[in-house]
């Protein structure tokens, strides 16, 4: 049975120009419940548009995705309803520049979960507290630095209680010493059981706090595993190949 | 028989002017003739409420109109590729119409849409400056579709992602989201948009409406000598136009200080 599946994915396609491109060319995968699955690959291997095609952001031309056991693939599914339980960290924060930080965490809480505002902004500004940015709430995102913006955008998409966390190459946009202090609230995460999927270059991030790593090339899951068996013993010759050139 | 503006000056002019100069007794008799014999300034007074009336009520439903539009043409463009079934056909349909009506509407003169308006359409109505109103509003709407829709399309593509990732629908994500964006970046463009609408209105003569270019027409010719009430129907017009080119620096030094 799917029970402890939170996500799976059955022969995921995404083509271009009429399957001239193959973006994605049957992805089979799955996430259990309190997992954390990084995925890593070369660039224009498809695993942004893996991520993106979890809740739907990109729609596959093709196969399946299971969300709780419902196909959000369907043309009957209500797919606002299931994205409010998936939450996303984008590469360029995607923080609404014309709201204040607590307007930015507090908009979806309030519209989609009926909240009220005082029980949003508590909930914000603990989320707020528990990054260090508590004495920000009032300020606009452009006061932000990148490494501040970004860990307002995971506690924005926290704010909605999410089942699971996507992460499309959070730290990608970062000046590098703002990685750190991102990596951190996303390891805290994963340490309180969040259930994660990880789209990024940090291998030091995969190797200590993925439970699984997948390694994608060329639009296909090339190799699967923990980090161990990925990174100290590759089966693939594709796998071995990325490793030795960022490692 | 009432006096004419010559039988009556020299009873009202004042002496210092009648025995002054002989170029000053002129001017002083063009300035009675062309503004105040006949209380001809009242005419200019009631061609600016009208011209400023009719100019902000072209303006509201140009907005509400170019909202409109811009937003069917929008959604239409960004989703129609995805889009299936009735919800298709009707955004379908209603793209068609917008369409249809940005090209009729700003590859045809002005003058002639005010014209078939008032003439044939609202045939019946004699409420000139809400038939005007109706007319310049939907002319002015097509340009404003156009400048919200630039607006629309300037927003990051990252914004509609981030609102729907959170479980917003593509309305609200517009709504709450891109909307206030956008509007805040041509906000400085559509005041402008206000200003050339308040020139346009120029034409509102044509209907035999008293605005502040028929109120110079009309007392030009009562007076035989268009010079001064053409004039002065410029200078309005350009005090006008000064005073909201001023606000709107003001608005985009305001919109370029604050956040973002």
């Amino acid at each position: 049975m799917s029970d402890n599946f939170i996500i799976q994915t059955k022969d995921v396609q995404k083509h271009y120009n009429g399957g001239e491109i193959k973006a994605l060319d049957g992805v089979n995968a799955s996430v259990r419940r309190g997992e954390v699955v990084v995925v890593i690959g070369p660039s224009g291997s498809g695993k942004s548009t893996f991520l993106r095609c979890l809740n739907l952001l990109e729609v596959p031309t093709g196969g399946q995705i299971l969300f709780e056991g419902t196909d959000i693939t369907d043309k009957n599914a209500n797919i606002n309803l299931h994205r409010q339980k998936m939450g996303m960290v984008f590469q360029h924060f995607n923080l609404f520049p014309h709201m204040t930080i607590l307007k930015n965490m507090t908009l979806a809480p309030m519209k989609l979960l009926n909240k009220s505002q005082s029980d949003a902004e508590a909930q914000a500004r603990t989320l707020l507290e528990r990054v260090g940015l508590g004495d920000r709430a009032g300020a606009y995102p452009s006061q932000l630095s990148g490494g501040q913006k970004q860990r307002i955008a995971i506690v924005r998409a926290l704010c909605m209680d999410p089942e699971v966390m996507l992460f499309d190459e959070p730290t990608s946009a970062l000046d590098p010493e703002m990685v750190g202090e991102v990596l951190e609230v996303m390891k805290e995460l994963a340490r309180e059981g969040m259930t994660m999927v990880v789209v990024t270059h940090e291998m030091g991030f995969a190797r200590e706090m993925a439970d699984r790593v997948i390694f994608m090339a060329d639009g296909k899951i090339v190799e699967e595993g923990t980090p161990e068996e990925i990174f100290s013993a590759p089966k693939q010759p594709r796998t071995r190949d990325f490793l030795a050139k960022v490692l | 028989m009432r006096p004419s503006a010559s039988q009556s000056w020299p009873l009202v002019a004042p002496d210092w002017i009648q025995n002054g100069p002989e170029w000053l007794n002129d001017f002083g008799y063009d300035v009675y003739k062309s503004f105040i014999f006949d209380d001809r300034y009242q005419m200019y007074i009631k061609g600016l409420g009208n011209t400023l009336l009719l100019t902000l009520l072209a303006l509201l439903i140009g907005v509400a109109l170019g909202v409109i539009v811009s937003l069917v043409r929008v959604s239409w463009d960004k989703n129609h590729t995805e889009m299936h079934g009735p919800g298709r056909f009707a955004l379908g349909f209603f793209n068609a119409v917008a369409k249809v009506y940005l090209t009729v509407i700003r590859g045809t003169p002005m003058v002639v849409q005010l014209m078939i308006m008032y003439f044939v359409i609202f045939a019946s109505s004699r409420n000139k400056v809400m038939v005007a109103a109706l007319s310049f509003g939907i002319n002015s709407g097509a340009y404003v579709a156009e400048i919200i829709r630039g607006g629309i399309m300037s927003i990051d593509a990252g914004q509609m992602e981030a609102g729907r990732s959170l479980g917003f629908g593509y309305v609200s994500t517009m709504r709450y989201i891109i909307l206030p964006q956008a509007f805040k970046a041509v906000l400085p463009t559509l005041a402008n948009e206000f200003i050339v609408l308040l020139k346009e209105t120029a034409v509102a003569g044509y209907v035999g409406l008293t605005d502040i270019t028929y109120a110079g027409n009309i007392i030009g010719g009562n007076c035989y000598d268009y010079l001064f009430p053409l004039l002065m129907s410029a200078l309005i017009y350009l005090v006008l136009v000064m005073f909201f080119t001023f606000l709107v620096g003001k608005l985009e030094r305001r919109l370029r200080s604050s956040e973002r």
